[in-house]
């Protein structure tokens, strides 16, 4: 954890001296009927990391398609190293050396690496490429960044973290001398993480400002020099990073203390909903697992430790090779996920936007699709109890929606993955999988979500929460399972082991 | 990514039922402005034979427009619809010719529709094919099969209540009218009331969200490929009951005459959107552009100029007008 003090701190050489590298004055964002951004004034020094947190919603989208031109402001100034820029377009951002790494990877994933590191601004001799120069360059690029990939590797033969690290080497080779991340360690795993950072702290010592902007406050902890904190489009506070504790952060983000977020009730066990003895299937082998009603079971493990495997084999998706499954006592084949919904298991997916919900349509549809042969009265749909059924999960979920006709692209995360577990409460389960249900939402609909899962154990459903994030399954997990390269390798009671130990089991030292 | 709240996106969209009948009243709007038009240019436009005669070519093409529809819908393309057509006219044309009864030749031929359809929808999901290839590929193959069976030369249809059917009308409208109106009825009933039709706007948005919220995915590709074809198969019969005869290369490039009255009727080919109405609608636009440039003696070569440029002003007229809902 880094505590040094930006004033102690020797100036990077070669750049001018003192005085912040951008500074925004008043920075002012309305869009017609919202006031996105109001009068935000920070300044950002040469060589430091300053991280970005807030809420969705809270304005750090807006702030970062003003800095990159993307959006042009509405009112207030922006000085880059002292003078006034305009800022009216992409191209004056990327003339300073402003660019941005996004949390979704935007490079051709057909091309080498080589290609995409030099793609818009190919070395050529008389109008042809110099492919052998460029593959060398690159190779030299990526071995100076720490960073061991074959430069002429297929992009997408390399996990979203090496695509990562590539869009990032991508943004160091052209002189970058501010760099934006939006979330870039969203899909990666801890090791990739970790590269991910080490990449950062070079760049920064090279004198380059970044401006970092996650969800996950311990990798704000980790890696910030200043962090600032956006509420409802308005700058909350900015801090050392030793100044502040995580508690105070999220307070200052939501209005809420810790203990507001993890609301854990604990009820008494009731009769097993399902178990799985020594489940076998591609990814995972020889998992044995009880889910009562009244209960949370935490899945943790490492991204690929087979938690998603095991549960969508469960929920029919892939067939299991070995094992068996009882279902309320009897055994069962779960062969389809029509079948695993007639017995009354509900899959909340990872993925909301590959898996969860078909974007382009309406909230309506999306919240109905579970439950329309029960909306159906002989041919035809009734519409009546189409839209009644929708309007109850909108109001019930607190979904903030325009109507049930919009489409569920427009909204923000938080809403969408309500609409996700909207479907399964319109339909009804006994079983929940709920499979990284708070990655890339903010604390407060967090919040809702654990609520839910209080409301749903109350009313005598089983839930199974897979997460990545240890304290989230730490605070609510009545039994915690510990998954490690496809294997069951630790189960403990609620807060039997400590966050260390259980992290150890995930690793394996 | 995770926080895109902004009110730019806050545009939410009307709900779809109300955007569609907007769309289809524009598009409408256009048909009447052409009507009248034609109408005031030419003495022959507004006669009793000119509209049969219009209604007529534009209930074949409506009919696999619908078809094609269903699959565009899914995000899919079903190049065959005409190759189909002029197939089910030769399969009839020889049943026919084989003295089998009249319905059962009927059946049999759109039996046939199933089958070809049920071949698409199987090298889509089993074979994992993309459907532009997998249709491309049948499209081909079965035009060889076609010609193949008649030696390239057409065969005649001698049965008279057949060929007498699409001259007949009913209550002042042409019988082969009456087939759009039975064909789009139990469409829109199927696409727009439904369940099945909500099934197949989820497939075509995200398949991985519908299957895990329940949807037997599969099942309704075989439905909508299954529906494509048999309607292509349908439009074969009343074509050759229409023309007398069964011919290989009749409907030869009308799958493009389907897509693109279906994507002028607001269908979009990334899958999730379309209706009932829009098809039929192009598809009479369509023929009544050809049918009034023919009045006009414009020279045919110009006709499909002309068409291609209008496909891509309403089109574009169709998407500026999405935008700024």
């Amino acid at each position: 954890m880094s505590t040094s003090d930006l004033a102690d701190r020797p100036a990077p050489q070669g750049g001018p001296a003192a005085g912040p590298v951008l500074e925004l004055r008043g920075l002012d964002k309305r869009f017609t009927g919202t006031h996105a951004l109001k009068s935000v004034s920070l300044s950002f020094e040469r060589g430091e990391i300053h991280a970005i947190v807030g809420e969705n919603g809270a304005g750090k989208s807006t702030l970062i398609k003003l800095l990159t031109g993307v959006h042009l402001r509405s009112a207030g100034e922006i000085l880059w190293e002292g003078r006034h820029v305009e800022m009216d377009g992409p191209h004056d951002a990327l003339a300073l050396g402003i660019n941005a790494v996004h949390q979704e990877v935007v490079l051709c994933p057909h091309l080498t690496v080589a290609a995409n590191l030099f793609l818009g601004d190919e070395r050529v001799r008389f109008g042809l490429l110099k492919g052998r120069e460029m593959l060398r360059v690159a190779q030299k690029v990526l071995a100076d960044l720490g960073f061991s990939v074959p430069a002429d590797a297929v992009l997408s033969t390399l996990t979203i973290g090496q695509q990562q690290l590539v869009a990032t080497a991508r943004a160091a080779l052209r002189g970058t001398r501010f760099l934006i991340f939006d979330e870039p360690t969203a899909y990666l795993t801890r090791q990739e993480a970790a590269q991910l950072f080490a990449l950062i702290r070079r760049l920064k010592a090279e004198g380059v400002t970044i401006v970092y902007i996650s969800h996950r406050l311990e990798e704000v902890f980790e890696l910030a020099d200043r962090v600032s904190v956006l509420r409802d489009g308005a700058l909350i506070l900015t801090s050392r990073i030793g100044g502040i504790d995580e508690q105070a952060l999220i307070r200052a983000m939501s209005n809420r203390s810790i203990e507001q977020i993890y609301h854990k009730e604990h009820m008494p066990p009731g009769a097993p909903l399902i178990e799985t003895q020594g489940l076998t299937g591609k990814g995972f082998g020889d998992i044995s697992v009880t889910v009562r009603r009244g209960e949370i079971v935490g899945l943790y493990g490492l991204i690929g430790a087979g938690r998603s495997e095991f549960v969508q084999s469960v929920f029919g998706r892939h067939r299991a090779n070995a094992g068996h499954i009882l279902w309320q006592g009897k055994p069962v084949a779960i062969r389809s996920e029509k079948r695993a919904i007639r017995l009354g298991i509900a899959l909340v997916p990872e993925s909301r936007r590959d898996q969860g919900l078909c974007l382009n349509l309406g909230v309506g549809l999306n919240l109905n699709l579970t439950i329309y042969d029960r909306l159906t009265r002989a041919f035809t749909i009734n519409r009546g109890a189409e839209a009644a059924k929708a309007d109850e999960q909108i109001g019930n979920l607190r979904i903030v929606t325009a109507s049930r006709a919009t489409r569920v692209a427009s909204l923000s995360g938080g809403n969408q993955q309500k609409i996700v577990v909207g479907k399964w409460l319109n339909h009804g389960a006994d079983l929940f999988i709920f499979d990284e249900p708070t990655a890339g939402v903010d604390v407060g609909t967090k919040l809702e979500i654990y609520r839910l899962f209080a409301r749903l154990l109350q009313a005598g459903a089983g839930i199974i929460l897979i997460s990545s994030y240890l304290p989230e399954v730490y605070e609510l997990a009545d039994t915690l399972h510990v998954f490690r390269r496809g294997r069951l390798v630790a189960s403990y009671g609620f807060k039997q082991a400590s966050m260390e130990a259980i992290l150890g089991d995930a690793i394996g030292v | 990514m995770s926080e895109t709240v902004l009110p730019r996106e806050a545009t939410a969209k009307k709900p779809r039922a109300g955007l569609n009948l907007l769309l289809s009243l524009t598009l409408f709007g256009l048909l009447l402005l052409l009507w009248v038009a034609l109408s005031v240019s030419t003495d022959t436009f507004l006669t009793a034979r000119n509209i049969d005669n219009l209604m007529r070519q534009a209930t074949i093409w409506a009919v696999i427009a619908i078809g094609q529809t269903f699959v565009i819908i899914t995000a899919g393309i079903d190049l065959s619809v005409g190759v189909v057509l002029g197939f089910s006219g030769v399969v009839i044309a020889l049943l026919l010719q084989a003295a089998v009864p009249l319905w059962l030749a009927i059946a049999i031929t759109l039996l046939v529709g199933v089958a070809i359809g049920a071949f698409h929808a199987f090298g889509v999901i089993k074979l994992g094919l993309p459907p532009f290839i997998m249709t491309l590929a049948t499209m081909t193959a079965l035009r060889g099969i076609g010609l193949l069976m008649t030696n390239g030369s057409s065969i005649s249809i001698l049965n008279d209540s057949f060929t007498g059917f699409s001259r007949g009308s009913f209550a002042g409208i042409p019988n082969l009218f009456w087939m759009v109106i039975l064909v789009a009825i139990p469409s829109y009933v199927f696409l727009h009331l439904s369940r099945w039709g909500r099934y197949l706007f989820a497939i075509g948005s995200n398949p991985e969200a519908a299957r895990l919220s329940g949807v037997n995915v599969q099942a309704m590709l075989y439905v909508a490929y299954i529906l494509s074809a048999t309607f292509a198969a349908f439009a074969g019969i009343l074509t050759s009951s229409r023309i007398g005869i069964g011919n290989a290369t009749t409907g030869f490039g009308w799958e493009l005459q389907s897509i693109a009255a279906s994507v002028i009727g607001g269908a979009s080919l990334f899958g999730a959107v379309g209706s009932i109405p829009g098809p039929l609608l192009g598809s009479i636009l369509l023929t009544t552009i050809n049918n009034g440039a023919n009045l006009l003696n414009v020279n045919p070569f110009w006709q499909l100029i002309i068409t291609g440029g209008l496909i891509i002003v309403i089109v574009y007229f169709d998407q500026l007008r999405r935008q700024k809902r």
